[in-house]
């Protein structure tokens, strides 16, 4: 514009408050793009489904006290058909874990036996027919597990299960572009296959940290009931009966048999509950970075509001001079705000400097993506937007200076 | 008490050197009351700056109290400032944050006074100037006359054995600045020696003596004639 | 004359009251963000046992090899042969392998219902290792480990429950249906990481309340409550898994000076070579020896919130700085005239240097005083962040008061040294020209 060399000149009479505006506003820039990137990955990941319907269910944490392991069967049975009498209660089944609750099995699964590596990482889940009824799983291939199927079995000694159930990023692995309904394949080091007799739609590991990322929708389920002390029921109650369970479930099975432990705040919890616990630190990151980078626009918005009013008031002679010279308001006001621009254009383009550098450390230093550059244009314009509504006020207070001023002694 | 020879003191910029003041001389006795006049521009003010210690000259020398000055650095010079001279600006300078009390006080503070002996020498310096009661007063609850009193309090309680005063009376309506004129008048006869400048020739003949200044020198009244060509101009406006 | 210039400075905190209210939110904001989170970053990286952890090792033995361990580095945690093999050598002063157990409390009372409380597998080297406090009574004996005694130690909660804070030294608990005698009270003991066990826990869980024998829980064939990781399947049963490369047990020897340490570490080389020599392992010996702070770093105990955070905190501090220097700029170059007459009244700069050095100190208490409330309010929010295990830790308590209104008044002052040498630019000569 025409002003952009007087702007120039006046700019270097005001290097230092130059210098800290540009500073201030490439060092937001720096922060807001990480922090906005950081929030949007912690989002991401505590949306992802875990395939299951997760309203009604109720899950819980059960160790049996003074048992062998190998003498579990009978009390995890009789648990389950007690749990599936309550009224209210849709279905239930005993399992060694569920998606998000922290801990779990996993497994190499490949499709050549003679393979030195496996093809996948796959979580694996056991229960009997129940099981897909009870965590809602979409089956869109194959079929469930019979009764007959369900085999008990020592958690220290499982028997390679003939037909299991996987999910279909596992199929999709295991047998890219191919039908995979049918085909076996090997779960360990197990010589035997496991022919895959359905496939459901998704089905989460139990861990929500980043170490599982890589195969966070691959599992199986095998229709296996385990002999052990510690075991995890899941129970799908009816609408609305929900609460009710949550109420009635520990005193259902203590009355079923006394001599267990049912532990204090992970004992019983309804999945929203477990979903809230797994991705705590991922949503209070995502609240915290976004706490930050409000604070830090309006600090760095303070702070241009700050500068720019002082200068306006250092200034106010000039100002008068030059509307005694026949400048309009509408001239002084685009002056502080094309001042305003180039202050933030030299900030924003150091700023997507630091940004990209800053991401590039917070990469080498911890688990993070590279940072997408379409935050670094958003963060740009974000500033750039920014500074022009922060100088706005003072810049329209410069703009009613009146030209008398020019006749008064500084 | 002051005493300047050939002293010189050019502004440089990029492109042109300017003298404001060239060879210089001038001597003030102690106890005297001198007027400096000329007209805008003909140097005066940097006479009085450099006389204060505010700035450092090009060439020559200046002695204030029989020190030679122009070797000094600055912390030299502030406490020479602090010591020995008390100023009086056309525009007051009074700090406004700072009420009547504590203005006459900020002198004293960089001298390391004990609190009693500051106490003292203000309420004295207030009293003098016949401002006591307006000690907790703040600068802008006090008319121009007032203001410039509270400045010269403040020069006199510190007990400066030169007072420079720049304009003392400008910023004042003529009743004021006769208050002020009159005080200053009183000061020198207990034994103070003052150098005022002024472009008001009435005031300038209230002073025992008066200096003349024109382009950076010191002219004497009566032979030059860049005087009376500057006289002739003034009395055909 | 601090006095004299501090008064100013509390002075100037009322003029410009907009700006100066700017600087002590900029100041308040960005000191409370660090505190908060250098508060949890301190929990997270405490040392725990600040008498020990130098002497304190950590062994590990690759015994996967470079096909299965993890870019190189051994497993975390050791099979039961290796760890039985170092016992075995007794080749540092004191020695402990032990894991996490699962065991049930089950009260004579039958109307009390059985309940869970943390617990591990120990030798008696333990409770000296570890510096844990006994209330009454001691350790098992070293004859007790030899003899897989039912003998176990108890914290002084547990004793609280079960026996009403009574000595119960002598006395018999029911753990999982069988008798074990109380060798000994345990007084509080937390240490903030679990140290001993940061694979399981992560590094932060709820006191252990319970220690029996290692020898006598692998008697009872009691599995780990903790990780159990293998590269192969171990096969079927118990046996099976004892004798597999599975890893389960963690390892501790007490070793007092270097020498010792340099000792240890030939001795696990050489441990490994004559494994490979066996024919067991099918690489050159591959061991680590870490101290308990190393082990907590290669652990990463720290968790990585805490560091981002603290980071984009301190980021968050620099850019308040800067905003901080701009308006101190501002609220000092607003004062030339008054700096003019100051300088012409006889302030050398060093005097204008001091009044606005302390005028900024003032301004960062005043951020600090802020900053302070902010931090309490951040240090309550921390569990919106953290597990309640790490958020529990971060307080505020007197040391972390001071260093919020220390790091407030120190970068402020530091802030404000661009624009106090700017200040103290002002000639005195100034004023009169200006007219």
């Amino acid at each position: 514009m025409l002003q952009i060399k007087p702007i120039l000149v006046a700019l270097k009479r005001h290097k230092a408050g130059t210098i800290l505006i540009a500073l201030q506003i490439a060092l937001t820039l720096a922060i807001v793009c990480n922090a906005l990137f950081i929030i949007q990955q912690r989002v991401n990941r505590l949306q992802r489904p875990t395939g299951m319907v997760e309203t009604d269910l109720l899950t819980v944490q059960n160790r049996f006290v003074g048992v062998n392991d190998l003498d579990t069967a009978p009390l995890i049975r009789s648990d389950v058909l007690a749990l599936r009498q309550i009224p209210g209660v849709e279905d239930a089944y005993a399992t060694n874990s569920y998606p998000l609750r922290g801990g779990g099995w996993s497994t190499g699964a490949k499709v050549d036996p003679n393979a030195k590596k496996s093809m996948a990482h796959t979580t694996q889940y056991f229960g009997d027919e129940h099981a897909l009824a009870t965590m809602g799983l979409k089956l869109i291939a194959g079929r469930n597990f019979n009764a007959s199927e369900v085999v008990v079995a020592d958690q220290r000694a499982i028997p390679p299960s003939p037909g299991v159930i996987v999910s279909k990023a596992l199929a999709d692995k295991l047998f890219p572009g191919q039908q995979a309904l049918g085909k076996p394949f090997y779960l360990g080091d197990n010589t035997a296959p496991s022919a895959i007799i359905g496939i459901v739609e998704r089905l989460q590991v139990p861990w929500s940290g980043t170490w599982s990322d890589n195969f966070n929708d691959n599992a199986v389920l095998l229709p296996v009931q385990l002999k052990s002390n510690f075991t995890v029921y899941l129970v799908r109650a009816k609408p609305g009966e929900l609460a009710a369970i949550t109420r009635s479930v520990k005193d259902t099975l203590f009355k079923n048999n006394h001599m267990r432990v049912i532990n204090g705040e992970r004992g019983i919890r309804t999945f929203d509950v477990v979903r809230d616990q797994a991705y705590k630190s991922d949503r209070g990151m995502a609240i915290l970075m976004g706490v930050v980078c409000l604070m830090l626009l309006a600090i760095t918005a303070a702070g241009i509001v700050g500068l720019t009013s002082f200068w306006v008031g250092q200034r106010r002679k000039q100002i008068g001079v030059r509307r005694a010279l026949g400048a309009t308001k509408r001239d002084i006001l685009s002056y502080f705000m094309t001042e305003n621009l180039m202050i933030g254009l030299v900030g924003v383009v150091v700023g997507a400097g630091l940004a990209i550098g800053m991401n590039l450390w917070l990469v080498s230093q911890f688990e993070m993506a590279r940072l997408s550059l379409f935050y670094v244009f958003g963060g740009i314009v974000l500033l750039l937007l920014l500074g022009q509504g922060a100088v706005l006020a003072p810049a329209m207070r410069a703009s009613r200076v009146s030209p008398v001023e020019a006749t008064r002694s500084a | 008490m002051l005493k300047m020879t050939h002293l010189s003191k050019v502004y440089r910029t990029e492109v042109v050197e300017t003298y404001a003041l060239r060879d210089f001389n001038i001597n003030v006795n102690e106890g005297e009351f001198v007027a400096v006049t000329g007209p805008s521009g003909s140097g005066k003010t940097t006479f009085l700056t450099i006389a204060g210690l505010l700035e450092t000259f090009t060439g020559g020398e200046y002695h204030l109290d029989s020190v030679e000055v122009s070797r000094l650095d600055d912390n030299a010079r502030s406490k020479i400032r602090n010591e020995k001279i008390g100023f009086i600006f056309q525009a007051f300078n009074l700090i406004p944050d700072l009420n009547v009390f504590d203005n006459v006080e900020v002198p004293l503070r960089y001298r390391g006074m004990k609190a009693a002996e500051r106490k003292q020498r203000i309420m004295d310096a207030l009293e003098r100037v016949g401002l006591a009661s307006r000690a907790k007063h703040y600068p802008a609850e006090l008319s121009g006359g007032q203001q410039q009193r509270v400045a010269i309090a403040r020069a006199l309680a510190g007990t400066p054995r030169l007072l420079l005063a720049d304009e003392p009376t400008g910023n004042l309506d003529t009743q004021m600045a006769r208050g002020v004129m009159e005080l200053l008048e009183e000061i020198h006869r207990e034994g103070a020696t003052i150098v005022m400048v002024t472009h008001d020739p009435e005031l300038a003949a209230r002073a025992q003596r008066n200096v003349h200044i024109i382009d950076g020198q010191v002219v004497d009244l009566a032979e030059d004639p860049r005087f009376h060509a500057h006289q002739a101009a003034r009395s055909s406006v | 004359m601090f006095a004299y210039y501090f008064q100013l400075g509390l002075r100037s905190l009322r003029r410009n009251i907009v700006l100066t209210a700017l600087m002590v939110m900029a100041i308040g904001f960005g000191v409370a963000a660090s505190m908060t989170t250098y508060s949890v970053f301190r929990a997270t990286s405490n040392n725990p046992i600040p008498q020990k952890s130098s002497v304190l090792f950590a062994p590990q033995i690759d015994n996967w090899g470079p096909e299965d361990n993890d870019k190189g580095e051994p497993p975390s945690a050791m099979t039961y042969t290796d760890a039985m093999a170092l016992m075995r050598a007794h080749k540092a002063t004191r020695q402990t392998a032990l894991y996490p157990i699962s065991i049930s409390v089950v009260p004579a009372d039958a109307n009390i219902l059985p309940f869970q409380e943390n617990s591990y597998a120990v030798y008696g080297d333990a409770f000296a290792m570890f510096d844990i406090p006994f209330l009454y009574g001691g350790p098992w004996t070293a004859a007790d480990d030899e003899s897989h005694a039912a003998v176990v130690v108890i914290s002084r909660n547990l004793n609280e429950r079960l026996f009403h804070g009574a000595n119960s030294v002598g006395r018999e608990i029911n753990l999982d249906n069988r008798n074990y005698r109380i060798a000994g009270v345990i007084d509080t003991w937390n240490p903030q990481p679990v140290f001993f066990d940061p694979v399981n826990t992560s590094g932060f869980d709820d006191p252990t309340q319970l220690f029996i024998p290692f020898t006598r829980a692998i008697d009872l064939k009691v599995s780990t409550a903790g990780n159990n990781n293998c590269n192969k399947d171990p096969g079927d049963g118990w046996d099976n898994w004892v004798r597999s490369e599975c890893v389960w047990i963690q390892f501790w020897a007490e070793l007092p000076s270097k020498a010792d340490a340099d000792n240890y570490k030939q001795f696990l080389t050489g441990y490994a070579a004559e494994q490979q020599r066996a024919g067991r392992f099918r690489w050159a010996p591959n061991v680590r020896l870490n101290d308990v702070m190393t082990w907590l770093d290669v652990q990463k105990v720290v968790p990585p919130e805490s560091k981002i955070s603290l980071l984009v905190a301190m980021g968050f501090l620099l850019i308040c700085l800067v905003n901080t220097v701009g308006l101190l700029l501002a609220k000092f170059m607003r004062r030339s005239s008054e700096i003019g007459v100051r300088r012409a009244l006889g302030a050398s700069r060093r005097e204008i240097y001091m009044q606005f050095l302390i005028e900024a100190g003032t301004v960062g208490l005043a951020g600090g005083v802020l900053g302070l409330l902010l931090t309490g309010v951040g240090v309550l929010g921390v569990n919106l962040v953290f597990d309640p295990q790490i958020a529990r830790l971060a307080r505020l308590d007197a040391e972390l008061i001071l260093l919020t209104l220390l790091v407030a008044i120190l970068s402020t002052v530091l802030a404000a040294f661009y624009p106090t040498w700017r200040a103290a630019q002002v000639q005195p000569a100034w004023q009169l020209k200006s007219n």
